[in-house]
């Protein structure tokens, strides 16, 4: 057993505790500090697969900037505790239990996956997921879908406006 | 690493989309410079302009051969340039039949025009994209501009409503449709639609499971976008609460944009898994919405909910075209009817291009047609009557021939059109469809979709009926013109009566066009 199946075990583990947390915790405050902690061990999860950038991207990003906006809507919307746990009507049961038929379906698609993924990891070179390998690619080979988003991000930020616009 | 060399005329096939983008950003700047109070009249002009100079672009590549543009992230083929010449086709009118409904309400400005122009780049981007990342950034380009343009008006609550339904199940089929793509380059190891073939083959014989799952997230994704059964719940709230001319784009450009997609990655993914499967699903798709969109429209008193069901109809249609795409031999015991005009290739290439060129005809055809009649609605809706929720009701249209008989011929000839009655595009768009389907051997398929469209013909009448023969109701308000709204409504029943009669010039295009990149 290597370090790396000990980490990945470590790590998994607490995603999946801090995820459980989100869903079953009463204050919504307390969900969402249980979030950061699900992005942050996610974030280790990303390390182990070489992804480096994406890892920080998702402590700075998710972790960071993304959390401290979901708290200042709890806080500014004064949520108390949850008053969503009302009586199991049909449409509520007959949508936890589509809920948990895909991720049975889906979890037994993952079982039986190879355990070994050889075929798929060949290509990954020492330098995959560095910040200078990606800062490569994203200006050269992905050039197409990079300015997208940049499009992506002006309309947003427009569109951002035009709803926060207190009466057109 | 060797890194590509780009050079300018690697960026001409995106032209048509950075027109647009150009033209929305020169919207915005201009905005700031103007007053509050000061005319906005050239705004909407140049946004028409914007929109005819990039069909026009479009319209000059339409006959080059296919080809991988932007280091194969993005492909221009005929079927992509046709499609941005139909978007830039509902652009134009849609922008044509806002301006004296933003006036009306006081509500002119550029960021209307320039969201409209962001969502049709999206759009014509989208239908090049060639790769599953970019298909997604695309997605959601013209996603959240349509999600700001819905909640344009916020005027009570039904767009406030609408906005928010739109925008919460808009994301959630997108991130159904982005697991999808993730399982698919998990079986693969390639986002690239073009390098997906060989390896998803592979995939299904040793994770046949992973396969499945990732089609079917992909398919339930875009079903949601252009909104079939059972994905369909959010389109009637959507399309009643978003101001008209919105509703007339995304009914068109959404769905277009978002078929084009989907009919360019399930074709690619058809080579390497069996087309079967697609057909049996597209199959079912294409019967549950035909029958159930038709006979959810039925009870409807209210005009633009009653042709947003008549969207999710139509989608149906285009959904028998599309699982005639993925037949695997022509029927044996039909000639190819419509094909024979088309040259070269196997029986079965042949049909392929017919049900494309089907697809690609009832998209221009439903661009008009329904473009049109949303045009019609926003000229008689009065926005004191919105919260009672009378603004669209059939009663509105009671007595139009007499007050206004240019109007209500044109409204007649639009509902001619979506139901699908002759001399109308309408008309021959599903007889394009209906004919590439029993070509391929739908012949079920083919039969309940006529069936339902004689069903449709019943609601689409009711509303002729209520304009030609009943009387004017008491206390009518005077309806205004203007210009652009008559513009908008010449052009348009102009091409569902020229179309309809003389189909020859778009049939001559579309003969050669209707190829797409791998075919």
């Amino acid at each position: 057993m290597n370090i790396e199946l000990i980490l990945f075990g470590a790590f998994a583990l607490l995603t999946l505790l801090s995820a459980g947390t989100v869903i079953f915790a009463r204050s919504p405050i307390n969900s969402a500090m249980a979030l950061v902690s699900t992005f942050f061990f996610m974030a280790g999860i990303y390390v182990l697969l070489w992804a480096h950038t994406v890892a920080v991207m998702q402590v700075l990003v998710y972790a960071g900037a993304i959390m401290v906006l979901f708290l200042f809507v709890i806080m500014l919307l004064n949520l108390g505790e949850s008053s969503t746990r009302g009586k199991p009507t049909v449409a509520r049961v007959a949508g936890g239990a589509a809920t948990v038929g895909l991720f049975a379906v889906l979890a037994i698609i993952l079982l039986k996956l190879p355990a070994e993924p050889a075929t798929l990891s060949t290509g990954a070179q020492a330098s995959f997921g560095t910040i200078a390998t990606m800062g490569q690619v994203i200006f050269t080979q992905w050039l197409f879908p990079f300015e997208a988003v940049s499009l992506l991000l002006l309309v947003a930020m427009v569109g951002a406006v035009v709803v926060a616009k207190s009466r057109i | 690493m060797n890194l590509p060399n780009l050079s300018l005329a690697d960026f001409l096939p995106l032209l048509p989309a950075i027109i647009m983008v150009v033209g929305a950003s020169i919207l915005l700047l201009s905005e700031v410079f103007l007053s509050t109070t000061a005319s906005r009249a050239y705004q909407a002009v140049l946004t028409v302009v914007t929109a005819v100079a990039a069909g026009a672009m479009a319209l000059t590549t339409m006959f080059e051969p296919p080809q991988e543009v932007m280091l194969g992230f993005g492909v221009m083929d005929p079927f992509s340039s046709f499609l941005t010449f139909v978007v830039c086709v509902g652009l134009a009118l849609a922008t044509l039949s806002s301006v004296s409904f933003l006036r009306k309400r006081g509500a002119e400005r550029g960021e209307f025009y320039a969201l409209m122009l962001f969502a049709s780049a999206g759009m014509s981007l989208l239908a090049m994209s060639n790769e599953l990342i970019t298909l997604f950034v695309n997605i959601e380009v013209l996603s959240l501009s349509t999600y700001a343009l819905t909640s344009y008006l916020r005027r009570g609550t039904r767009p406030s409503e609408a906005g928010f339904k739109y925008f919460i199940l808009g994301a959630f089929s997108s991130a159904v449709l982005l697991y999808g793509a993730a399982l698919l380059y998990g079986a693969t190891g390639t986002t690239h639609l073009t390098a997906m073939a060989g390896p998803l083959s592979t995939a299904m014989s040793s994770q046949p499971g992973l396969v499945y799952a990732g089609i079917i997230l992909v398919i339930t994704g875009f079903a949601f976008k252009v909104a079939a059964v059972p994905f369909h719940m959010w389109t009637p709230d959507v399309y009643e609460g978003a101001p008209t001319p919105v509703t007339a784009l995304m009914s068109v450009g959404v769905k277009a944009a978002a078929f084009a997609a989907m009919v360019r990655v399930f074709f690619m993914v058809g080579k390497g898994v069996d087309p079967q499967i697609l057909l049996s699903l597209f199959s079912v798709l294409a019967f549950l919405t035909m029958v159930a969109g038709n006979l959810l429209a039925i009870p409807q008193r209210n005009v633009k909910r009653m042709l947003a069901y008549s969207s999710i109809a139509h989608a149906g249609y285009l959904l028998v075209g599309v699982a005639a795409l993925f037949v695997t031999g022509p029927g044996e015991q039909f000639r190819l009817l419509g094909a024979s005009a088309l040259t070269g290739g196997t029986p079965l290439d042949l049909a392929r291009a017919e049900a494309l060129r089907g697809i690609l005809y009832y998209l221009l055809a439903y661009t008009f047609s329904a473009v049109g009649a949303f045009t019609i609605v926003s000229v008689l809706e009065r926005r004191e009557d919105e919260e009672k929720g009378t603004a669209w009701d059939l009663e509105r249209f009671s007595g139009l021939a007499q007050r206004k008989p240019g109007w209500a011929f044109a409204m007649a000839a639009f509902m001619l059109s979506l139901g699908g009655i002759p001399p109308t595009i309408g008309f021959m768009s599903k007889l394009l469809i209906f004919q590439a389907a029993v070509d391929a051997g739908l012949i079920g398929l083919t039969i309940v979709g006529v069936l339902s469209s004689a069903v449709g013909i019943y609601y689409y009448l009711r509303v002729v009926v209520y304009m030609f023969m009943r009387p004017v109701p008491e206390g009518a308000q005077a309806l205004e013109k203007s210009w652009s709204t008559e513009l908008a409504l010449v052009l348009s029943t102009a091409a569902v009566v020229i179309l309809g009669i003389i189909p020859g010039p778009v049939m001559g295009w579309l003969e050669q066009a209707s190829s797409i990149f791998g075919q």
